[in-house]
């Protein structure tokens, strides 16, 4: 039942997390986590995969139907599904993407059966620095190439200030504090929480009030179910295996697993000459899928998270009892993910098929709220969040002078995207000891 | 009628003196955890507070995970409390073991040297892992001065990090080197140059004698002695004066770069 429980809750967040622009995974766990502090390990792992699915399935359909991105990696949905919208056949394109969706994530389960006792028999590769070391240069090389339209300039002045931000308190490499200009309370850094709520939360609500959706909803056709499998299976099911697979090698790459998915399975198959529009949304959507669930094994099996929603997923999940920087665990992991997660990721993903593809107009109708009461229960909401969490860190008034100030950058930031400082923020105390033993090894 | 009057008020008292009874033993106590999951901090606090609540105690359980952050709350409370702690962190905390906050201690355990199986019989720039707060200058005298010394952020960090194949040797405690042993990947051997650590319970507005005691009697239950015997480490079994002194003369060798 506690495990059922999580995995609504998942999936319900996940429905208005995709739906909602510029919204995500990472927002969704951060309003949610005063809920999540009292959830278990299975509950939380639970609750993550089935919000990470839905999200996936859900972005797809204001991209398709609006145009707008539901979470980051429906670019390639909102370039190809406008094809299908502006020919009125919204509802095929929506169809395709959930197959495909179901694809991926089918497709991610059966190469991780194939590969998990290689993977297993590897582990300690994923605990070297060397790797490490390369991966998050790749992290690094990715965020000043990826965000912004690749306006590297902007993104290494995100990244430079998210390590800066990173550095207060205590280092992985040198004992003490340190950079806490006589200030106790920044002996533990900055709150994860808040400078999320500032520099995430803020400018994703003034992406809230700029969309309009009226647009499009009334040029849809109507188009049966037997034809889209149909279609499916005749025109794109070659392209949504291809992208299975890009998409799971992908998934490992840490700090933008399905961004780098999405846009390589869509790179990959334009490339190769598919550029119908059905192909080239299909591989997009299965490799977000099957990258999904690759990002998530790092965590899963050996405790190395490499998404930002996973850092504070794994932030929850050690507070909740769990111990992953051990070897001896590792096959304990395996079979916690074939016997607990992987069911209940196919139920996860038959709930998703159903509201992503047939019930997917009413689930934009979300978005017909009246937005200002949205944004002002969201804002009382992260001041409660915020409150709580500083009054639990015995750091009350900091969290709160820590929420104005970031707040105030986020809303100076709101016409860029964050992720880059975001990135370097929660992960700069862990590349700076990476990088430094590198140096020595 | 008398010899009722007589009974009832014996069984009046009786009642009370069960209340009296209760209320004592139902004696509220925090325990703050200043370590996070699978550290020895979070393990020994963890047993801690089921020992307390099996012997009757409510046992507030703050969860910190942070050492600094804890021992913070540790001076500013005016609640009783008790925390585990060590040695290895009193110069760092600038919170020393002395006869007002003393309850226990548990157990000490030498500093160990791992060597990767390759590395043995290597002389020439040995890359060393070691845990961020150590005295470089003890390393080097433990293990020479042609080392190149890599920091790591705790004893599992360092762990995985010989494991994987960063460094050829590894100075690291008892049970984390027990479990490299264990791998068959190298060999270690305990130090007799490298400070020893004792793991410690110290409390705060808590009568120390009498926690001491009920201490004493959980580190007795099962589970805490499966702890310390699958670790091998070496229980102390001194007066409290005793133990005092003997941390006090310690501790001056876990004083950083002195």
């Amino acid at each position: 039942m506690n495990e059922l429980i999580a995995v609504s809750i998942g999936l319900f967040a996940g429905t208005i997390t995709g739906i909602v622009p510029g919204a995500g995974v990472l927002v969704a766990m951060i309003i949610a986590t005063p809920l999540l502090m009292e959830f278990d390990v299975v509950q939380l792992l639970l609750f993550y995969m089935s919000l990470a699915s839905m999200v996936q399935f859900t972005g797809t359909i204001p991209a398709v139907y609006l145009g707008i991105p539901g979470e980051t990696n429906s670019l390639p949905a909102v370039v190809e599904g406008m094809k299908f919208t502006k020919r009125g056949k919204a509802k095929l394109a929506i169809g395709i993407s959930a197959l495909g969706s179901v694809v991926g994530s089918l497709m991610a389960v059966i190469i991780t059966f194939l590969l998990i006792s290689v993977l297993i028999g590897h582990v300690s590769v994923f605990f070297a620095n060397t790797l490490k070391f390369y991966l998050y240069l790749a992290v690094i090389i990715f965020c000043l190439t990826v965000y912004n339209r690749g306006n590297i300039l902007l993104n290494m002045l995100l990244c430079v200030f998210g390590f800066l931000l990173s550095m207060p308190g205590e280092s992985d490499i040198t004992q003490g504090f340190r950079y806490t200009f006589g200030i106790d309370d920044l002996e533990f850094g900055f709150p994860l929480i808040t400078v999320l709520i500032g520099l995430l939360i803020v400018p994703t609500v003034f992406s809230m009030l700029k969309y309009d959706i009226k647009r499009n909803l009334d040029s849809d056709g109507a188009i049966s179910f037997k034809y889209t499998v149909s279609y499916f299976i005749r025109k794109c099911m070659p392209s949504s295996l291809r992208g299975s697979v890009i998409g799971y090698l992908c998934g490992f790459v840490p700090g933008v697993s399905t961004v780098l998915a999405t846009n390589t399975s869509y790179s990959i198959e334009k490339r190769m000459g598919k550029k119908t529009p059905s192909r080239l949304l299909v591989a997009s959507e299965t490799a977000n899928n099957s990258g999904q669930f690759a990002s998530m094994l790092p965590l899963l099996l050996i405790g190395i998270p490499i998404t930002g929603s996973e850092v504070v997923l794994y932030s929850l999940l050690v507070d909740a009892g769990w111990s992953p920087f051990q070897f001896e665990r590792v096959h304990i992991n395996a079979e916690m993910i074939y016997k607990t997660i992987v069911p209940w990721f196919v139920f996860a993903n038959a709930v998703a098929l159903l509201v992503a593809w047939p019930l997917a107009r009413k689930t934009l109708a979300i978005l017909s709220l009246p937005r200002q009461y949205m944004v002002a229960v969201l804002a009382v909401g992260m001041l409660l969040l915020n409150s709580y969490l500083g009054y639990i860190d015995y750091r009350f008034w900091f969290y709160s002078a820590c929420l104005v100030v970031f707040g105030i950058v986020g809303y100076l930031l709101r016409k860029h995207e964050t992720i880059p400082l975001i990135f370097m923020f929660i992960l700069g105390n862990e590349i700076e000891g990476v990088f430094f033993r590198q140096w020595f090894i | 009628m008398v010899y009722i009057g007589e009974t009832m008020k014996k069984i009046v008292i009786m009642a009370m003196l069960c209340v009296f009874a209760t209320s004592t033993l139902a004696e509220s106590i925090t325990i703050l955890n200043n370590g996070k999951v699978g550290g020895s901090y979070h393990a020994r606090s963890q047993m801690y507070k089921e020992g307390l609540e099996s012997r009757g105690y409510t046992v507030n359980f703050e969860n910190i995970g942070k050492i600094g952050q804890a021992v913070k709350v540790f001076k500013e409370t005016d609640e009783p409390i008790i925390m585990v702690y060590s040695t290895n962190q009193v110069y760092n905390q600038d919170l020393f073991h002395t006869k007002d906050n003393l309850v226990l201690l548990e157990y000490e355990q030498p500093m160990w040297i791992c060597k990767t199986f390759d590395s043995v019989g290597k002389t020439d720039k040995i890359t060393v892992a070691h845990g961020k707060g150590y005295d470089t200058d003890i390393i080097k005298k433990a293990l020479g001065t042609n080392i190149i010394l890599v920091p790591y952020k705790n004893s599992s960090a360092i762990l995985n990090g010989i494991l994987a194949g960063d460094v050829d040797a590894a100075v690291n405690n008892q049970g984390k080197s027990l479990q490299y042993s264990a791998s068959g990947q190298g060999v270690c051997e305990e130090s007799d140059v490298l400070p020893v650590m004792q793991a410690t319970v110290i409390g705060k507005n808590v009568d120390t004698r009498s926690m001491r005691e009920v201490l004493l009697s959980i580190i007795n239950d099962k589970k805490f002695v499966d702890y310390h015997s699958s670790r091998q480490l070496k229980r102390s079994t001194a007066t409290l004066e005793e133990e005092l002194d003997r941390i006090q003369q310690k501790t001056i060798n876990w004083e950083v770069n002195k």
